[in-house]
């Protein structure tokens, strides 16, 4: 069968992300009707720049979702080692033995769809970036607002350690963690024993504090919270849930860990800073008056109020993350050599770059339009959250 | 000082100026139909509540509207130059050499950076060219103009090397290096202390005849634009309402709306029996939600239907007077001197037993001098000094005093949020001076609460009104289920008179005086006992303060409440309240009976303080007793006296006895109480600061 022209290439890729434009139309249509009514989210719908931020990262948040109908070919599985480094748009010898009969963006090295890989490996991305992000903001937060609020040596002792930590490169660190040796000694797990316990605590305090007046209903919520919360912690730090059904593999647990490590310090910054900021609002100082202890306070009363520039910091920090992966990806740290994660197919094409471009250029824009969405949508939230 | 070619005509005329925003959902004018008029040598009085335009006209002339703003009809001229019409170029001329403008916050208009003399000298060197020496004879001529000590050293200073009251008057003295025609004072005066704001705007005045300067300024307070002003324009809702001389305006007013600002802010030497504060009804009207014709309309009392909503309502000229018009379509008809309908006389409450003892009390903090590695030397700062008073069943205590008097520090101590150095607090005969709240039982806790000053920071904005009430139930256990508690805390909702509705509303979606009620209602959650009430209605619209000031003194005769009344104001104090103390310094200077502390002999801060307070009433004479220089610091407090620096009367007192040792307490009356020197004679012989001028 003849290649594909370019057009040809562009129009049938459209065409196999059809559930994504689908999704995005709903979405899109669903909240424009109702944006006054979304609070800050609809907001987003008034700025240009919110919503193509919003735009892309929908797009591969979708694409995500619906890897499995958009992707042609099995990732790792199909390989035909005829179409090895074939250009974009190429047919495939044999057609009737798969679902379809084009390589759309090429073929890799071993013989595998790009167009695939790519759409499985945002997968990949958004399974660790979002997760990791939402774990160091629990750890910085549960941190940061006990030493802004108290202030004195809780606050020097911390500040000192955030600064120890922000002050380590990242990339030795994600080596060292990554060495046999440490893996074997058990350092990671160790870490991730430590690191997972802070949404724990997050969630029992921040119920705990609110509630303590209702004791029925207290005991209900952080029952709840412990069974729950500590299965799935027994079963992604330690490996060791009791129904076998939670478990990480152990260099996607590396890979995490090391992410939540190296951004809890910044975030830790950021609320402490925060709360020195909203402390000296007089509804801290009607809740002290009316005797509420301190993690009420710093959990109902401040954090609440700080959520704007944490919501903001947030997209921005999945961005950094996601080009963390990448990097990590790319140094072939952390994920198995067959991964179709971005960072490792960018690495692996790099040698082909200057004969055979396609293969590394496809998963670089996928990794670039995310962040860049992430970005836009940070500006975005940052923009419409200072007007009225 | 550059010369201005002699102008005659008027210096600003501003004709039938309507601005309007622009936002994403809507246009929202912002002053619509303004026209005034100002003299050489005139000065202007714009007043009005917050929202009612006075700040965008202000910024309509100086052409500074931002990106939202734009002016959509009218001209604004200066010296018969329409401004809308020039350059940016020739505007940039203008601003700043022939129209200068002071803002309310005088840090935001000074360069950090940059030392003050840089910053004065850059004026005339932009604007005129002149050479670097004769920037600095004239900068050093404008500093010792507005009268600030040390003018050589003032010009080598940092702006935060200065207080707030010489940082004002360094942009007053900015303001006038280029010799302006017009200059713009926007709330110059309210970021200010009373005794600081009364010396500034006495600079203001003398340098405005001095200089022959046309002035416009802008204020909520009418007391102010009295003691400054020969003309007013009373704004509402974007609209002026009423334009004329002050003698005009403030004692034969023609618009419902003056006379009902009037009515609602307490003037002293009226009782509130006999003339009580009348609230005025409603609320402000949005923008985007003003009625039809009169904008007051809905507040007003003369109101009638069909014809003052009818449509659009125009300035009428009053008759027989000079430039005096309102925008009222009955002014003729309403009988202006009709006597105020006396709502029924309220009976104060009796005054019951002690509950609440001070004796003795101190509140020492110790500050390192260096924060960073600790160690270093220890400063202490005496935050309050021998704090001696009992409080009763249902008597209102007001605590008067400038900032840095140890007030706020006095409320911390007896909210136990700290603890005291030395001394005790008494609550019903148990001492709870050195129980912090956290070891405090429910009920002490609930008994003892606080209202607060600003009502935009007294809820949590992420919170609904309701569920902030019931959480203070919820503390206070207050019910017993759910159910019980959402039914008291409507209960609270009637208490404080809001619609059982802004249950669910978030403190975003309510006015100033809402909050501030939900506030109130929060306080008495669990049935308070004493309250501390921290400047409650300071930083309410006048409109508003009168209907909080009077829920306060409700709740307090039905509940038999202490009041602890913190404030600056005297005329509210003098309203309200039954004792009043007043500190200086940490100290207690003077502490009676309002009588008492009202009349002479006072102790010479009180004196100072009651002839601050500007009054919005013609007939009233005062002596002027201005204070120089500012509060010092509790950091470094004087020696001897505390007030000794700034005193009036130290000259009265032989041998320097006030620089040496702390004057003792006395006993002039039973229950009159005064820290001062000065000798009975001297006491005795004091005369009243505030004068009625015979009718």
């Amino acid at each position: 069968m003849e290649p594909l022209s370019t057009a040809q290439i562009i129009w049938s890729m459209f065409i196999q992300f059809m559930p994504v434009w689908v999704a995005l139309i709903i979405t899109f249509a669903v909240s424009i009707t109702f944006k006054r009514k979304l609070g800050l989210y609809g907001k987003l719908f008034d700025s240009p720049v919110g919503m193509v931020g919003l735009f892309l990262v929908l797009f591969w948040v979708f694409t995500a979702f619906l890897a499995d109908m958009i992707a042609t070919f099995h990732p790792i599985e199909d390989v035909i080692s005829s179409m090895r480094r074939k250009a974009p748009g190429t047919a495939i010898p044999n057609p009737d033995d798969f679902g379809y009969s084009y390589f759309l963006l090429g073929g890799d090295i071993l013989g595998r769809d790009v167009f695939s890989r790519m759409v499985m490996g945002s997968r990949e991305v958004l399974k660790i970036a979002p997760a990791a992000t939402l774990f160091a903001f629990m750890a910085g937060i549960i941190l940061g607002l006990p030493a802004g609020y108290f202030a004195g040596k809780l606050d020097t002792i911390l500040s000192f350690i955030a600064n120890l930590v922000l002050s380590f490169p990242v990339i030795l660190l994600f080596f060292l963690l990554v060495t046999p040796e440490i893996v074997n000694s058990g350092i990671p797990r160790y870490m991730a024993g430590l690191l997972f316990l802070f949404p724990i605590i997050f969630l029992v305090i921040l119920l705990n504090s609110r509630y303590y007046t209702q004791p029925p209903l207290r005991n209900m919520l952080v029952g709840t919270v412990v069974v729950l919360g500590g299965w799935v912690y027994l079963g992604l730090a330690w490996d060791a849930d009791p129904l076998g059904m939670i478990t990480m593999q152990g260099n996607q647990l590396i890979v995490f860990i090391s992410v939540v490590f190296v951004n809890s310090p910044t975030v830790f910054r950021i609320v402490r800073g925060m709360v020195l900021d909203i402390q000296t609002r007089d509804y801290v100082a009607a809740a002290q008056t009316r005797g509420e202890g301190p993690w009420y306070i710093m959990l109902w009363e401040i954090l609440p109020n700080a959520r704007g520039p944490l919501l903001v910091d947030f997209c921005l920090r999945i961005g950094y993350t996601t080009i963390l992966l990448g990097t990590l990806g790319f140094f072939g740290l952390g994920v198995s050599p067959e991964s179709s994660d971005w960072g490792s197919t960018i690495n692996a094409g790099k040698g082909q770059i200057s004969f055979a471009a396609h293969i590394a250029v496809p998963p670089a824009i996928a990794l670039m339009t995310l962040v860049l969405g992430l970005n836009l949508l940070a500006d975005g939230l940052r923009e419409e959250s200072l007007k009225d | 000082m550059p010369q201005r070619e002699p102008y005659d005509g008027p210096i600003l005329e501003i004709e039938d100026l309507s601005i309007s925003f622009f936002t994403r959902l809507r246009e929202i004018p912002a002053v619509m139909d303004f026209s005034c008029r100002v003299m050489p040598g005139e000065a202007m009085g714009l007043v009005g509540e917050s929202g009612c335009g006075k700040s965008t006209v202000a910024l309509g002339v100086m052409q500074d509207l931002g990106v939202n703003g734009r002016i959509v009809g009218g001209s604004i001229k200066f010296k018969g130059q329409d401004l809308g019409q020039m350059t940016l170029e020739q505007l940039s001329k203008i601003r700043g050499s022939e129209i200068a403008m002071i803002y309310q916050e005088p840090m935001a208009s000074l360069n950090p950076a940059m030392k003050i003399g840089k910053q004065l000298m850059e004026v005339p060197m932009i604007h005129e060219g002149v050479s670097e020496d004769e920037a600095y004879r004239r900068a050093l001529e404008v500093v010792e103009d507005v009268k600030l000590p040390d003018p050589a050293r003032m010009l080598n200073s940092y702006p935060h090397q200065l207080s707030g009251g010489q940082q004002q008057r360094i942009v007053i003295a900015m303001a006038l290096m280029a010799n302006p025609s017009l200059l713009i004072l926007d709330e110059p005066t309210t970021a200010l202390d009373v005794t600081v704001e009364a010396a500034v705007v006495e600079l203001v005045k003398d340098l405005g005849k001095k200089y022959g300067t046309s002035m416009l300024f802008i204020s909520h307070n009418l007391g102010l634009v009295l003691e400054t002003c020969d003309r007013i324009c009373v704004m509402y809702s974007g609209e002026a309402v009423e334009t004329g001389s002050i003698e005009d305006v403030f004692d034969q007013m023609q618009h419902p709306y003056t006379q009902a600002l009037f009515r609602s802010i307490p003037l002293p030497g009226a009782d509130k029996n006999a003339r009580p504060l009348i609230a005025i009804p409603g609320n402000f009207p949005l923008p985007h939600e003003r009625p039809n014709g009169c904008n007051f309309g809905p507040r007003c009392d003369y109101f009638e239907a069909g014809r003052c909503d009818a449509g659009d309502i125009k300035m009428h000229e009053v008759q027989g007077v000079e430039r005096h018009k309102t925008r009222c379509l009955r002014f003729e008809e309403i009988d202006w001197d009709a006597p105020l309908e006396l709502a029924e006389t309220k009976t104060k409450g009796e005054i019951g037993d002690v509950v609440l003892k001070m004796d003795n009390l101190k509140k020492y903090y110790e500050v390192a001098a260096s924060a960073l590695f600790g160690g270093g030397n220890k400063k202490v700062v005496k935050a309050n000094e021998t704090l001696s008073f009992e409080a009763r069943e249902s008597e209102t205590l007001a605590i008067v005093g400038e900032s840095g008097c140890g007030k706020s520090t006095f409320a911390k101590v007896l909210m136990g949020l700290e603890t005291a150095t030395e001394g005790s607090i008494t609550l019903d005969n148990k001492s709870i001076g050195n129980t912090p709240i956290e070891n405090r039982d429910t009920k002490t806790v609930a008994d003892v609460q606080m209202v607060f000053q600003n009502p935009f920071d007294t809820l949590n904005p992420s919170m609904t009104v309701g569920s902030q009430i019931i959480r203070a139930l919820e503390i206070f256990k207050v019910g017993k289920n759910t159910d019980e508690r959402r039914q008291r805390m409507l209960e609270l909702l009637d208490l404080v008179k809001l619609p059982r509705a802004f249950a669910d509303r978030m403190p975003r979606q309510l006015s100033g005086g809402q909050k501030q009620r939900v506030g109130i209602a929060r306080a008495f959650a669990g049935d308070a006992r004493i309250v501390v009430a921290d400047e409650p209605v300071s930083a309410l619209d006048v409109s508003v303060q009168a209907a909080v000031t009077d829920l306060l003194m409700e709740i307090q005769r039905k509940n038999k409440t202490t009041l602890l009344f913190i404030s600056h104001d005297l005329s509210i104090v003098r309203y309200l309240s039954d004792r009043v103390m007043v500190m200086y310094l940490g100290h207690v200077v003077e502490l009676g009976t309002t009588e008492q502390v009202f009349q002479p002999p006072y102790h010479p801060y009180t004196e100072a303080l009651l002839s601050a307070v500007p009054i919005a009433d013609t007939s009233v004479e005062k002596k002027h007793v201005v204070l120089e220089g500012d509060i010092p610091s509790a950091m470094n407090p004087p020696s001897g006296c505390p007030f000794q620096t700034r005193c009036g009367w130290k000259d009265k007192v032989a041998g320097g006895l006030c620089e040496k040792e702390v004057p003792p307490v006395r006993i002039l009356a039973e229950g009159h109480q005064v820290k001062c020197h000065l000798s009975d004679a001297e006491l005795a012989a004091m005369e009243p600061v505030i004068k009625i001028a015979a009718e």
